[in-house]
C-alpha cells in the first residue's frame, strides 16, 4: 500500500476527533525486536527465579536461561539498529550528542527508558550469560572461573544483583507495550495495559523457550523442572488470557483494527486460540493423550507462535487497518 | 516571546504561493520525486503534510447533495486553510523524542535538530495533527518555523508570500487578540467562526487558525491527546503484573512441595556436568551454581527461619571441594 493510501486507510479508522497521526512504519525489525526483547528478558527473570526459588534439580534450566538470555538480546540490538533511520547515530538515544559525556533521559518517553533499560539491561544478562558459561564447563578459562567463584561466595550482594537485573528485565519487557501507547494512534494510545499483556506474554513464550531448550537436552532428568516450568507457564498464559479480555473490554470500540479484518482472523486463531487456549489444554494432564514430552513440545511450540503473532497483530494492525486475511 | 502563526482560514484563496515559498527558502524536493499523482479530490495534489510538504494547502468542498436543484451551486461553499505545524504548547513530538533532536527554541517553536535526529520514528505517531515524517535521508522533517530566518528578525517565508495576509506571523499573545477580534466581527455578521488552538487544545497551538466548521471538517482533531498521557499508568501496570508473574511463577515452583506431592528431590549436583572432557584446572562446572543456590537459601533460613531448598544437601562450599565424601555434588 502507497503511502498515502495509507494514511488515509488509517485515518479512515482512527478516530477523527482524538487525532490524525501517521502510522509510524513500525515492521518486522520492530515486531521481532518485540518478541525477541521479550524472551531475552524473560528467561533472564525465569532463570533467576528458579536461583531464588527452585532447587537444584532446576540448574541446567537456570544455565539454560542465562545463557539464552544475552545471545537473544544481541539480536534485540542488531534489529533496533536497522530500524533506526540513521544507524549509526544509535547512541544518541544514550548521549547528548552534542555536548557528551552529557547523556540524554527522558523517562516519559517510552524509547528512552527502553534504550536505557536495554543497555542497563544488557550488563546484567552478559555477567549472567559469562557466569552459566563457566558454571556449564563451556568457558575453560581460569580468570572467569574465579570471577565466578568470587561472585557465588557473596551470597547478599549477588542476591542484590540478580533482584536488580530481575527489576530491569521486567522494565525490558513491560517497556515494549507501553511504547505503543506513547502514540496517538487510538487503539495504541488507550491500550494501558499493553505493557502488562506483553510482560505476561514474554513470561508465558520465555517459559515456552525454556522448555523447548530443556527437552532438546535430553528430557529424562529435566522432568521435574518441566512440571514447574509448564505450572507456571499455565499461570502466565491465564494471565494473559484475563489481561486480553481486560484489554479488548477497555478499549472497546478502538479495538477494532486487532480483532477485525485479516488481522482480526490472526488475533482469535493465532494469538488467543493456537497461542494460549490449546497450549492451555496441552498443560492439562489427561486430556490429550499424549507422551508428556510430546505434550510439552506442541505446546511450546504454539506458546511460541502465539506470541510472535500476538506483537505482529499489535504492532501492524493499527497501522494496515481493515486489512482481509489473504492481503497480509 | 513566543512566536507564531495566525490563519485566518476566511481569506485564503488557495493559491498555494505558501506551500511553492516554503518549498523554496527550505529546498524542499518535490513530493514522490516529482511524479504527479492526481488526488482526483481537488485542486490539492499533495494531499497533506509531509517530510517535504511543510504547508499543505486543504481544499474542503461542501456542496449539497441535491445540487443545481435551486440554482447552480446554491449553498455550496468552498472552505481551505493552509495547514502547518502547529508548534504546540505541550508538543507531543518534543515529549517522545529519546534522543533531544527536537528542542524548544527561544521563539517558543518546536525544531528538529537534524544533526542529532537518528530516525527512531517516535515522534511520528506521536503527533496528533499527523505532522512529523520520516524523510528518504532517515530523519524527522516538518516546518521549522522558518527558524533560520527568525533568527535574523525575517518572517517565515509562507506568511511573507501569502498575499491575502490569511497567514500572520508575530508574537503569539498578540495574533490572539487579533483573531479574536476577527471572531467578534465575523460573529456579528452571522458567521459561526471560533479560534482553533487555545490552551484546550494541548495546552494551546503557536499556530492557530480561525475556522467556521467543525475542526474535524478541516482534518483537525477536536480533542488531540498527548502520547505520553497514559504512559505512567502503563508502566505502573507492567510493575503490578511483574509482580504478580513473579509470585505466581514462586508458587508455581513451590507447589509440588506444598502439596506434598513431589516427594524429595534427587541429591544435589546428581546430575552430570553437561559438557564431556576433563574441566580446566581450578574450574569446577556446577559447583558455583549449587554454592550460590545453597547460600541464598541459607541466608534466607538465617533470616526468615524457613528452609526452602528442602531437597538439597547442606552447603557445599564448606566442604573444601571433597571434604564431603561427594554428597554435596560441588565436585561431582
Amino acid at each position: 500500500m502507497s503511502a498515502p493510501g495509507l494514511a488515509q486507510a488509517l485515518v479512515q479508522v482512527a478516530s477523527p476527533s482524538l487525532g490524525h497521526a501517521f502510522p509510524p512504519h513500525w515492521g518486522w525489525y520492530v515486531v521481532l525486536y518485540l518478541f525477541l526483547g521479550g524472551l531475552s528478558a524473560g528467561t533472564y527473570f525465569i532463570a533467576s527465579l528458579l536461583l531464588f526459588a527452585g532447587d537444584a534439580r532446576d540448574r541446567e534450566a537456570v544455565r539454560l536461561g542465562y545463557l539464552a538470555s544475552f545471545p537473544l538480546l544481541l539480536v534485540c540490538f542488531a534489529l533496533l539498529l536497522l530500524d533506526l533511520g540513521v544507524p549509526l547515530r544509535f547512541w544518541h538515544l544514550l548521549l547528548a550528542s552534542e555536548r557528551v559525556p552529557a547523556i540524554v533521559f527522558k523517562p516519559w518517553s517510552p524509547i528512552s527508558l527502553g534504550s536505557w533499560i536495554l543497555a542497563l539491561f544488557s550488563v546484567f544478562s552478559s555477567a549472567a550469560f559469562a557466569w552459566a558459561l563457566v558454571e556449564s564447563g563451556r568457558l575453560r578459562w581460569e580468570p572467569a572461573a574465579r570471577a565466578a567463584a568470587w561472585a557465588a561466595s557473596m551470597p547478599r550482594p549477588l542476591l542484590a544483583w540478580k533482584a536488580v537485573g530481575m527489576l530491569f528485565s521486567f522494565g525490558l519487557t513491560g517497556y515494549t507495550g507501553v511504547l505503543v501507547s506513547a502514540t496517538t494512534i487510538p487503539v495504541w494510545h488507550n491500550a494501558r495495559l499493553m505493557g502488562a499483556l506483553f510482560l505476561a506474554s514474554a513470561t508465558s513464550t520465555s517459559y515456552a523457550l525454556l522448555m523447548l531448550l530443556l527437552l532438546r537436552r535430553g528430557g529424562g532428568r529435566a522432568g521435574p523442572t518441566i512440571a514447574k516450568l509448564s505450572r507456571a507457564d499455565t499461570f502466565s498464559m491465564l494471565l494473559e488470557l484475563v489481561l486480553i479480555v481486560v484489554l479488548l473490554l477497555v478499549l472497546g470500540r478502538a479495538a477494532r483494527p486487532l480483532v477485525s479484518g485479516g488481522f482480526g482472523v490472526l488475533f482469535w486463531v493465532g494469538v488467543v486460540g493456537l497461542g494460549l487456549l490449546w497450549p492451555l489444554v496441552l498443560h492439562r494432564k489427561g486430556v490429550v493423550r499424549w507422551a508428556e514430552p510430546r505434550r510439552e513440545l506442541i505446546a511450546a511450540v504454539c506458546v511460541l507462535v502465539g506470541g510472535l503473532l500476538l506483537r505482529f497483530v499489535v504492532v501492524v494492525s493499527p497501522q494496515f487497518p481493515a486489512v482481509s486475511l489473504w492481503a497480509l | 516571546m513566543a512566536k507564531g502563526f495566525y490563519t485566518d482560514t476566511t481569506v485564503c484563496i488557495g493559491c498555494k504561493a505558501c506551500q511553492a515559498a516554503c518549498h523554496q527558502w527550505n529546498e524542499l524536493p518535490a513530493l514522490n520525486d516529482g511524479v504527479v499523482e492526481l488526488t482526483g479530490d481537488s485542486y490539492d495534489n499533495t494531499g497533506r503534510l509531509s517530510a517535504v510538504d511543510w504547508r499543505h494547502v486543504r481544499f474542503i468542498e461542501q456542496i449539497p447533495e441535491d445540487r443545481g436543484q435551486e440554482g447552480f451551486l446554491k449553498g455550496s461553499r468552498w472552505l481551505m486553510m493552509s495547514d502547518v505545524c502547529k508548534h504546540c504548547v505541550q508538543a507531543g513530538c518534543l515529549e517522545v523524542c529519546p534522543t533531544g533532536a527536537i528542542i524548544r527554541t527561544e521563539f517558543d517553536s518546536v525544531f528538529i535538530q537534524q544533526d542529532v535526529c537518528n530516525g527512531c520514528r517516535a515522534c511520528v505517531p506521536a503527533c496528533p495533527f499527523g505532522v512529523v515524517e520520516l524523510g528518504q535521508d532517515g530523519k524527522a522533517h516538518k516546518c521549522t518555523l522558518c527558524y533560520d530566518r527568525m533568527q535574523h528578525g525575517m518572517e517565515p517565508a509562507c506568511a511573507q508570500a501569502c498575499p491575502t495576509d490569511s497567514i500572520r506571523f508575530g508574537d503569539v499573545s498578540e495574533l490572539m487578540s487579533l483573531a479574536d477580534q476577527r471572531v467578534a466581527d465575523l460573529r456579528a455578521a452571522g458567521v459561526p467562526a471560533y479560534v482553533y488552538g487555545k490552551e484546550e487544545i494541548v495546552g494551546g497551538l503557536n499556530c492557530f487558525f480561525l475556522l467556521v466548521d467543525e475542526p474535524e471538517v478541516y482534518g483537525l482533531p477536536s480533542r488531540p491527546r498527548l502520547p505520553s498521557e497514559h504512559v505512567p499508568e502503563g508502566l505502573a501496570l507492567s510493575g503490578l503484573t511483574a509482580a504478580v508473574v513473579a509470585v505466581g511463577s514462586v508458587v508455581a515452583f513451590r507447589k509440588e512441595r506444598m502439596d506434598g506431592m513431589g516427594g524429595e528431590g534427587e541429591p544435589v549436583g546428581s546430575a552430570p556436568p553437561p559438557t564431556s572432557g576433563p574441566p580446566a584446572p581450578g574450574v569446577v562446572p556446577g559447583r558455583d551454581t549449587v554454592a550460590f543456590m545453597q547460600a541464598i537459601h541459607g541466608a534466607n533460613e538465617a533470616s526468615r527461619s524457613r528452609r526452602p531448598l528442602r531437597d538439597a544437601a547442606p552447603v557445599t562450599d564448606a566442604c573444601g571441594g571433597g571434604g564431603c565424601g561427594s554428597t554435596c555434588g560441588c565436585h561431582a
